[in-house]
């Protein structure tokens, strides 16, 4: 997957830092066998494999399976905007595999006692509880057109995914055109960060009006900043301050 | 008045092998922890009390209000005598209080990010960041690397002062170099006691 991940446990009182310490390294370890299955860049594995049809999908680990079966709800509830199988080069599930893995990885954070942990992959962020029992985490937003500014602060409800042009170049495709395209940057917010992710990524692509379909999902809500900064929100977007200069529209 | 603390962060970078933690030392303001904060409180009390009986004597009011006709010569003489020096000591104390305020940086440990290696100079001021700077960066020439770093080192900094300026505890939409920049950012947080 090519990006980083970092992990920052919350607590207060008497932990057991040699338990933290292995629950940090389990929830590496979720990365790690996650990149070592999904890797379109590792030409050996699973998926880079499946992808040249050397594996059939009888054959794949089952990580694979369950994957590809999240790719097509988020495709039906995406209306087609996230498409793993639209894809030059074959089949890529990536837009919703770094959510899926890094909400995975706080799953070994759990039952540590913490107040909350944060599983931050390059930006999309997962996480439970807060810095403090009883508070939310408060995420901040950068914007798409100057990445050195917060569009906005949001209370993490757990999954936090920013899609846009401009991190990684033009890494999104518009399904329905196969053209590298994204009209602003989008966040998704929810329950769970794989699906985020790839309503992030929808909802860049499809801009304004896929505002649409998230909201038709329940406990997931969007925001498209568009470069001019005019931004929209879902009615119930978490935002808990807004440093735009536009207004909403 | 937050107890929590950022006790432990994690970092895996390119997803291939590296695993860097380490125990975290009160970074921010709001990462103090309750010990430390309470055991302050109590050694400024004490302080508190002496400066209050120091304060009866009127002789110290007019010390402390003219502290430039205090370096005069004319004065000095009377601190030779014991009860002015036992009312002296508040008086340097509220004196040394605004020092912490002078800004004093550090740069943080060398460390490897996905392309190459970097370090961050922090800039504080009591325990206010007030400037966060790249110290040194070496990627080798990689084309890739130079664009990211062009965009993404000055998002780094700016979010660096933002999180702090916002208490927010992550950023979405964050970049490549972030967890090498983070990683000596905590470093250079820690030699200077923040």
């Amino acid at each position: 997957m090519g990006t980083v991940v970092t992990i920052d446990l919350y607590g207060e009182g008497q932990l057991d830092e040699r338990e933290l310490v292995r629950s940090v390294d389990a929830a590496a370890s979720v990365l790690h066998d996650a990149d070592e299955v999904f890797s379109t860049w590792k030409p050996q594995s699973p998926l880079s494999r499946l992808r040249r049809g050397e594996l059939s999908m009888s054959e794949v680990p089952a990580m694979i399976l369950d994957v590809l079966e999240e790719c097509r709800t988020a495709r039906r509830l995406s209306r087609g905007w996230f498409d793993p199988w639209s894809m030059p080069g074959g089949i890529d599930p990536t837009g919703l595999v770094k959510g899926w893995a890094a909400q995975r990885a706080l799953d070994p954070l759990r039952e540590q006692g913490l107040s909350g942990a944060l599983v931050n992959a390059a930006g999309d962020i997962a996480s439970f509880g807060g810095p403090a029992h009883g508070e939310p985490f408060r995420l901040g937003v950068v914007t798409p057109a100057d990445p050195n500014r917060l569009a906005c602060i949001v209370e993490s409800p757990g999954a936090v995914a920013t899609s846009g042009t401009y991190e990684r170049g033009d890494h999104l495709v518009n399904p329905f055109t196969g053209v590298a395209t994204a009209t602003a940057s989008a966040t998704v917010t929810g329950p769970e960060l794989g699906l985020a992710d790839a309503l992030a990524t929808a909802l860049a692509v499809a801009g304004p009006p896929g505002l649409e379909f998230v909201k038709a999902i329940k406990g997931y809500e969007g925001l498209v900043v568009e470069t001019s900064e005019r931004f929209h929100a879902s009615d119930g977007f978490p935002m808990m301050e807004c440093f735009l200069k536009r207004p909403r529209s | 008045m937050k107890r929590s603390a950022l006790i432990l962060t994690g970092t895996v970078v390119g997803l291939v092998g590296l695993l860097g933690y380490r125990a975290m030392s009160p970074s921010l303001p709001t990462f103090v922890a309750t010990p430390t904060s309470s055991s302050s409180s109590s050694t400024t009390a004490p302080r508190a009390t002496t400066t209050t009986t120091a304060a009866p004597p009127p002789k110290n009011s007019t010390t402390t209000t003219t502290p430039a006709r205090g370096s005069t010569s004319p004065q000095v003489p009377p601190t030779t005598t014991p009860p002015p020096t036992t009312t002296r000591p508040p008086a340097t104390t509220t004196t040394m209080a605004p020092a912490p305020a002078a800004s004093r940086s550090a740069t943080g440990a060398s460390v490897n990010y996905i392309y190459g290696v970097l370090s961050v100079e922090v800039t504080a001021s009591g325990s206010k960041i007030s400037k966060v700077k790249i110290g040194s960066i070496n990627d080798g020439g990689n084309y890739r690397s130079e664009s990211i770093d062009q965009m993404a080192i000055p998002q780094l900094e700016q979010q660096a002062l933002s999180v702090q300026s916002a208490n927010i505890q992550g950023v979405s939409g964050a970049s490549y170099t972030s967890a090498g920049f983070r990683q000596s950012l905590q470093s250079a947080l820690s030699k200077l006691g923040l």
